[in-house]
């Protein structure tokens, strides 16, 4: 590799054009809209073949003489003439041209190019579109802007996470996250712990951390093609976020301002008529009662948000700097749950040796703080209590009095047994989860960067950047004496979590760029280093209902209990270092043909013993476009078609080759079991893409399509099966594909003085399909709860759902019992459906009227299934509305068949009974995906005001998020995800409920 | 210019690509111990054998929701997964099998290499004790189990007839070595059972061959037979005392029916247990049981103040029977618990002397031997008495939390506690059972096999019985026969896993009887 690199330095620096003209012209070029500098700026002497090419600062030197006229020409702005005189020097500001649209853009390591040249698929969603509805996750609302990406966020609240994948799950072990990307540098984005069905909460991830307000834009790097740069952490497809900078002239100070409420949407259809007998804890009496029916909407409060933050910006030629503060302050719709978030940045860059070298640097500080995030599953969640309780009981005597006095041991007890007849593990009272169970998260993180560019001379730039990211993450939990006896033992339970993350990098790249004649060449090659140890520290982790504390509810390390109580290292572990070189060189041709090579090696720590630790890895692609190449039609004003492949190895998990032995709380050694895998080779995902971006009419209309075809191979799969002296192994196996299509349609259907509309849809649609697994593996796990699976089988998809359904005849009849009369369920689990849906589509809509404007995002998702345990529990409680209507009724519908002849009414309680619960038919409760929604609304009022000349642009808007649905067919929102990681994907077991967010946003500008 | 280039990309590539030799140990846990530093006090070889021994039980799902269930030693208030489970014979648990290969079988394999290597024999032969004492376990619940092909590729399933001679086989070669050992003591740090001592470790593996030859008393007299009396006659004795009782250490941990029990509130008395140890008058009850806490449960035996719960019953809420008898509060403070008792072995030995095998001594004389050493080792005073009862029997069972007749049972045990050295060999064999079952409390797989081989004790069947066709049918008046094969080695090793059934004759499901279960009279 290194080799490979030296030649293609010797040849970029060998060869070097010679010109002769009178004198040297030089400048630089910046874009009149901002004020950055444009690289790749054509110059050329009027009526002559010389020419030039502005670097990537946006400086060009040129030969000419007095009087020649020098022509800038750049695809997207308006061409300019300057007619060269007595000054060496010629600066230009180039304006964009309305007819043309052509942008440059974020790329990979933060290399600026100009999208037409661009091989692969990139979508670039603007800051403002990620702030302008306030969300407090702000990458939840790129949802529905960028083709081919779906978003799950959390249903955990305020500071939550969010599952994000690009272009399907391309691996079987990992979850197929992209690389996140802070100005070129990869970013630490570690997920927490997720719940899973029967306890946990969502610990996070790192991307709430970052203060919205700091992005300048955030592009959308799709495929592997695009991130090759970035290895195989970009192998599922990389968000590189460009963050605001300081500019030139008078100091600019901004002020946001935004308050927003969140309520909620709508809670499961509960009924309140019909209570329990006996004293069970199920409500499935056909004796109709008059209840109360307030109590599970008074539970959830109307979630605040407060939102401020100030940032100044400003500099001169040499030195510019961008500071900013957000504070952030929510409520959750759960009581007590409360979210602040804190974010410092500062950023600065300055020029120093006649300019040839910039130094930026930049420090961004975050601290985060949750109380009481909700929790998901079964164990020490309120709303399973909450949802069942027996409806003839009177709930705010228990609400009033959640704890009572235990006189045997002078302390207070949840007061809730007596409603269930005894402890039941799956609830408790709700009052005392949320008042005597606290949990509390912690993050404190400090960012910083330095990036030094140096410009060797007119065609070579060097530039070195390194970084640091350092987090301390703190999650306690306290439950104290005397709640539910399966999770807190005599004295109270103690969970406690405390761990660093972080995260060195540091690369070099070197890189030419020159033009002869029609040729152009833009060449870099560089080197990376960068090594990461995430959850280094410890955690208490207690023994199951054995008592951990000394004395009752002091949850501290003084006052743990000795052996076999659990101190132990996190068992979130991870240390990993990779070191590679890469290089790309794009040839470009006429402004119509773009050939890019890459290739990159990486060594990575994770593979050390096999022999397999160095990888390399290569990509091409061409770009022709049309519109140059040809004459069009008039209605065509661009057309491009573009191609690549990239193939991009991928490393296996930490410590998986040679596992050692963990010591037990008990101080026994628990030997590893599982096989050394010293053969494991990386696993390889294969790229190809084809897209087709064409504009008409001036680009009023655009179309840009992507067709591509994603191979994973050589998976990493363990297999439990007894091996040697193991009693499981890993082995490079198996492939997955995806295959899709992306398309987007922008549209500027009215352009005017005082009013305009732009419109763009996205459309995506992505089939996976896992061709083959081991030989020796039929199916690899990927959570479930009670019933169903989440299952990857050889021929099915990623997130599949399989579960029991009805046994029916052969005309579709569901079977009943012949002596009970109950719906029999299939013998095995049967496919459900597949959780990711069939296409996605999103509308956004800009209006401007003179000083108003109007912004609109719908969302739909089409296809796909969710499966709730949620619904299936509340009817076997028999709190559900359709089981209340049906004892109205006297009986429930059906389409069945018993000892031969047809059946059309059954008892509510033997068919709910039969269908719900946590054995019950999931059939019944599975539901369609689909969802149309108005995801996003605001309306904004732009204003100055001519007495107040310190006061520039500002805007006041008006706006909303999730607003309503257009259609939707599962009784709760299935867009929201009880965990954001790989396993459990539409899996609903009591999530809190889906949420609209309304609210004001004040933006000041000095 | 271009040379400050090259030496700006060289220096780069020099300090970036330099190093990778630290990869090996940045891709370790430091967390973790390694073989190297094992060696420190020998533990790369000792270590192994704690946790082993440790694993040869499991906890509730394994043991306590499973066959304490369908022996009817304990039973559960819970209304686990809506009812349905293990213990209706549905099956919703099934972890021993990955308990086993993972504790045990992996990490024997892995010191039987390092002991061979670094030549101590002693402990080659204790990893082999340990794997027949783990695979016993394991094949009382699966029958066919992969044992000799373990670490072959692939793994296939031993029928039962070749495991049991693997058994035997690798018994003979365990004594002969300890018994050419017998000052060894090597042992002694990691043995937290026998402190090292190698003529108590030989005891044991007469006393297992003796119960691993009764099993076979049915389906193979002759083999039986021959591996009988070579337990009985081997020179190293059996387990006879008390003080030879084979316990595995909890090594700190709490005894887990404890922590079922009074933690969880997911386990209490069987039915069964207050049918028969309230009917025989069985002063080990308290012992074994702590009263209820409710005194309206027992009006049928006000002197008896336990009540317990039918196995398999129809539960509606948990905090329905949560007041009936916990297990013991003693419970809370052992250290250790049974794997082999002295009257066990004299109940095997009453066993073998009505089967007529040399050496085996007087059936009554066992008999009252096995019975005296249980009262003794739960510190249940003398049983002389309670030996001389031939009057007092089993109680019929009312439920009084379920209306009617729900849940209740007549008690199908008519045999009291005195022998009757008139009677014939099945009576004598039912007394026989019947106090081998009371006495495997807390250690229930032996009492489980038994039960499936001779019928004894006549428990009740199951009230509330799920068992359909997916794991296999169990009818109104018959018991759970076995654990059906683990899902993982249904999908993983499917092969194999079709062989093995081929050796059970008869369906992978809960009714096939396994080899020595073979249905037919116990003489």
């Amino acid at each position: 590799m290194t080799k490979k690199l030296l030649v293609i330095l010797a040849l970029v620096l060998g060869s070097y054009p010679i010109l002769a003209q009178d004198k040297t012209v030089s400048g630089t070029i910046t874009d009149a809209s901002d004020g950055s500098p444009l690289p790749g700026v054509n110059v050329l002497v009027q009526g002559t073949t010389s020419g030039s090419q502005t670097d990537f600062d946006g400086n060009y030197t040129i030969d000419a003489s007095e009087g020649d006229v020098l022509v800038f020409s750049f695809l997207g702005m308006k061409s300019q003439s300057v007619t060269v005189g007595s000054s060496n020097t010629i600066n230009v500001s180039m304006e964009e041209d309305a007819s043309q649209l052509d942008e440059v853009v974020v790329t990979a390591l933060g290399i600026k190019r100009k999208e037409k040249t661009l091989t692969y698929a990139q979508q670039t969603v603007g800051g403002d579109e990620l702030t302008n509805t306030r969300d407090v996750n702000f990458v939840n609302s790129i949802s529905g802007k960028a083709a081919g990406v779906e978003i799950r966020k959390s249903s955990s609240g305020p500071g939550g996470s969010t599952k994000i994948q690009i272009r399907g799950s391309k691996s079987l072990s990992g979850d197929s996250s992209p690389l996140f990307v802070i100005d070129g540098i990869p970013m630490v984005n570690n997920r927490g712990g997720q719940p899973g069905v029967w306890n946990g909460v969502d610990q996070g991830d790192g991307l709430s951390q970052l203060n919205p307000d700091d992005i300048e834009s955030m592009s959308i790097l799709k495929g592997a093609n695009a991130a090759i740069l970035y290895g195989s952490q970009g192998a599922n497809g990389v968000v590189v976020i460009t963050t605001k900078s300081g500019k030139q002239g008078t100091a600019t100070v901004q002020v946001n301002s935004g308050i927003t409420f969140e309520s909620v949407i709508e809670t499961p259809e509960l009924q309140f008529r019909y209570g329990a007998e006996g004293g069970a804890k199920e409500s499935w009496s056909y004796t109709k009662g008059d209840y109360g029916d307030n109590y599970v909407e008074e539970y959830f409060d109307t979630g605040e948000q407060y939102f401020n933050s100030v940032s100044v910006s400003g500099g001169n030629e040499k030195t510019q700097a961008y500071f900013s503060f957000a504070n952030t302050t929510a409520t959750g719709i759960t009581p007590g749950n409360k979210y602040g978030k804190n974010n410092l940045t500062f950023k600065q860059s300055t020029k120093l040796f006649n300019d040839k070298v910039k130094v930026t640097s930049n420090i961004i500080l975050a601290q985060e703080k949750t109380d009481g995030r909700n929790r998901a599953g079964y164990y020490n969640n309120p709303l399973t209590g909450l949802y069942w309780f027996p409806r003839n009981l009177p709930f705010y005597k228990y609400k009033d009095n959640y704890k009572i006095f235990d006189a045997a041991r002078n302390l207070d007890v949840m007061n809730w047994d007596e409603v269930i007849g005894g402890p039941d593990h799956l609830q408790s009272n709700p009052y005392w989860l949320l008042n005597e169970e606290s949990q509390e998260d912690k993050t404190n993180r400090v960012i910083t960067s330095l990036n030094i560019e140096y410009d060797i001379t007119e065609h070579f730039k060097f530039q070195v950047r390194g970084n640091y990211d350092y987090a301390v993450k703190e999650f306690d939990t306290q439950r104290r004496a005397g709640g539910n006896t399966t999770t807190v033992a005599a004295n109270g339970n103690w969970l406690y979590e405390k761990y660093d993350d972080t995260s060195t990098y540091l690369d070099g790249i070197l890189t030419y760029n020159n033009t002869f004649g029609d040729f152009n060449i833009t060449a870099l090659g560089g080197a990376t280093y960068q090594k990461t140890v995430f959850a280094d520290g410890v955690r208490v982790n207690p023994p199951a209902a054995q008592n951990q504390l000394a004395y009752a509810n002091e949850f501290n390390f003084n006052n743990l209990l000795g052996p076999p109580v659990q101190i132990e290292s996190s068992p979130l572990l991870d240390r990993r270092e990779k070191q590679s070189m890469f290089a790309n060189v794009t040839f470009g041709y006429k402004e119509m043909l773009f050939l890019d090579l890459a290739g990159r090696n990486d060594w990575a720590s994770t593979l050390a013993l096999t022999g397999n630790d160095s990888y390399f890895y290569p990509s091409v692609g061409l770009t022709v476009i049309l519109s140059e190449m040809f004459s069009m039609p008039e209605a065509i004003s661009f057309a491009k078609i573009r191609g690549s492949f990239a193939s991009v190895g991928n490393e296996v998990p930490y410590n998986r080759i040679f596992p050692r032995h963990k010591i037990n709380a008990d101080k026994s050694v628990d030997f590893n079991t599982t096989r050394p895998f010293t053969d494991a080779k990386p696993e390889i995902i294969r790229t190809s893409e084809l897209g087709l971006d064409m504009r008409f009419f001036q680009n009023r209309l655009g179309i840009d399509f992507t067709y591509y075809d994603i191979n994973s191979q050589d998976q990493f799969i363990e297999i439990g099966q007894p091996f040697e002296d193991y009693t499981s192994f890993f082995v490079n196996a198996g492939e997955i594909t995806n295959k899709g299509v992306e398309i987007t349609l922008t549209g500027k259907p009215i352009v005017g003085e005082d009013f305009n509309w732009s419109t763009a849809i996205n459309y995506s649609r992505n089939k996976n399909t896992i061709v083959e697994l081991h030989p020796d593996t039929q199916e690899i796990g990927q959570g479930g709860s009670e019933g169903v699976r989440v299952r990857l089988v050889e021929g099915g998809a990623a997130s599949d759902i399989y579960g029991f359904k009805f046994q029916r005849d052969d005309q579709g009849r569901i079977i009943l019992d012949d002596v009970s009369g109950r719906p029999l369920k299939t013998g095995e689990r049967e496919l459900l459906g597949n959780a990711e849906p069939d296409y996605i589509l999103g509308w956004s809509n800009t209006l401007n009227y003179k000083n108003f404007g109007l912004n609109m995002q719908i969302n739909g998702k089409f296809g796909g299934i969710v499966v709730s345990q949620t619904e299936a529990l509340l009817d076997g409680y028999g709190v559900s509305e359709r089981s209340a209507v049906a004892r109205d009724r006297g009986y429930e519908n059906i389409n069945a068949v018993q000892n031969g002849s047809a059946v059309t009414q059954i008892d509510p309680f033997t068919y709910y009974d039969a269908v719900g619960g946590r054995n019950g038919i999931d059939e019944a409760h599975t539901y369609d995906r689909t969802s149309i929604r108005l995801a996003q609304l605001a309306l904004s009022y732009n204003f100055k005001i001519s007495q107040w000349e310190w006061l520039k642009n500002s805007s006041v808007s008006l706006i909303g998020n999730n607003l309503f649905y257009f259609y939707k067919d599962a009784p709760y929102d299935p867009e929201l995800s009880q965990a954001t990681g790989r396993n459990d994907a539409g899996i609903d077991n009591f999530n809190l409920p889906s949420t609209r967010t309304i609210g004001l946003n004040l933006n000041l500008t000095f | 210019m271009k040379n400050i280039t090259y030496i700006f990309i060289v220096t780069f590539l020099f300090i970036s690509g330099s190093c990778t030799d630290n990869f090996v140990e940045l891709n370790e846990n430091p967390s973790q111990i390694d073989d190297e530093s094992l060696k420190q006090d020998f533990n790369n070889v000792g270590a192994f054998y704690p946790p082993m021994l440790k694993n040869l039980f499991g906890d509730q799902i394994e043991h306590n929701l499973s066959h304490d269930s369908w022996v009817r030693h304990l039973a559960t208030p819970t209304v686990f997964v809506g009812g349905i489970n293990n213990t209706t014979y549905y099956i919703t648990w099934n972890t021993y099998w990955n308990r086993i290969y993972d504790q045990i079988m992996s990490p024997a394999a892995q010191v039987t290499k390092v002991a061979q290597a670094e030549d101590y024999p002693v402990f080659v032969e204790w990893a082999k004790l340990i794997k027949v004492l783990g695979m016993h376990r394991l094949t009382a619940y699966h029958g066919p189990v992969i044992y000799t092909k373990f670490g072959q590729e692939p793994a296939t399933y031993d029928s039962e007839p070749v495991l049991y001679n693997a058994f035997f086989t690798q018994l003979d070669e365990v004594q002969a070595v300890f018994a050419a050992n017998q000052d060894y003591t090597g042992l002694g740090k990691f043995d937290a059972s026998y402190g090292g001592s190698i003529p108590q470790w030989q005891k044991l593996i007469n006393s297992v061959r003796l119960r691993l030859a009764m099993r076979l008393s049915k389906v193979d007299p002759a083999l039986a037979q021959l591996q009988g009396e070579k337990a009985i006659s081997d020179p190293a004795g059996l387990i006879t005392t008390n003080t030879d009782n084979f316990l595995i250490s909890l090594y700190g941990g709490i005894f887990p029916p404890y922590r079922i029990s009074f933690g969880w509130g997911d386990t209490r008395m069987s039915a069964s247990m207050e049918s028969i140890l309230v009917g025989y008058k069985d002063a080990r009850i308290s012992k074994f049981f702590d009263p209820a806490t409710d005194d309206t449960l027992y009006p049928d035996h006000p002197d008896f103040p336990y009540k317990g719960i039918r196995n398999g019953a129809e539960l509606v809420a948990k905090g329905d029977r949560l007041t009936y008898s916990n297990i013991s509060s003693d419970f809370e403070n052992v250290e250790n618990r049974r794997f082999f008792t002295a009257a066990e072995t004299h109940f095997l030995l009453a066993e073998a002397a009505l089967r007529g095998w040399a050496g085996s001594g007087n059936a009554q004389d066992n008999y009252e031997m096995g019975v005296s050493l249980s009262f003794e080792d739960w510190g249940a005073g003398s049983a002389a008495a309670y030996l001389a009862d031939n009057t007092s029997t089993p109680i019929n069972y009312d439920d009084p939390k379920a209306s009617g007749a729900v849940n209740d049972f007549v008690s199908r045990i008519t045999s009291t506690v005195a022998w009757d050295e008139a009677a014939d060999n099945e009576a004598k064999l039912e007394k026989i059972i019947t106090q081998k079952w009371i006495d495997g409390y807390t250690n229930s797989i032996e009492a489980w096999v038994d039960h499936r081989r001779t019928d004894y004790p006549k428990l009740p069947f199951n009230y509330k019985n799920d068992s359909n066709a997916e794991w296999g049918i169990i009818p109104a008046d018959g018991f759970l026969r076995r654990q059906v094969f683990v899902q993982s080695q249904r999908e993983n090793n499917a092969a194999s896993v079709a062989e093995a059934t081929s050796f059970l004759g008869g369906p992978d499901e809960i009714g096939t009887r396994l080899w020595w279960d073979t249905g037919g009279p116990n003489f």
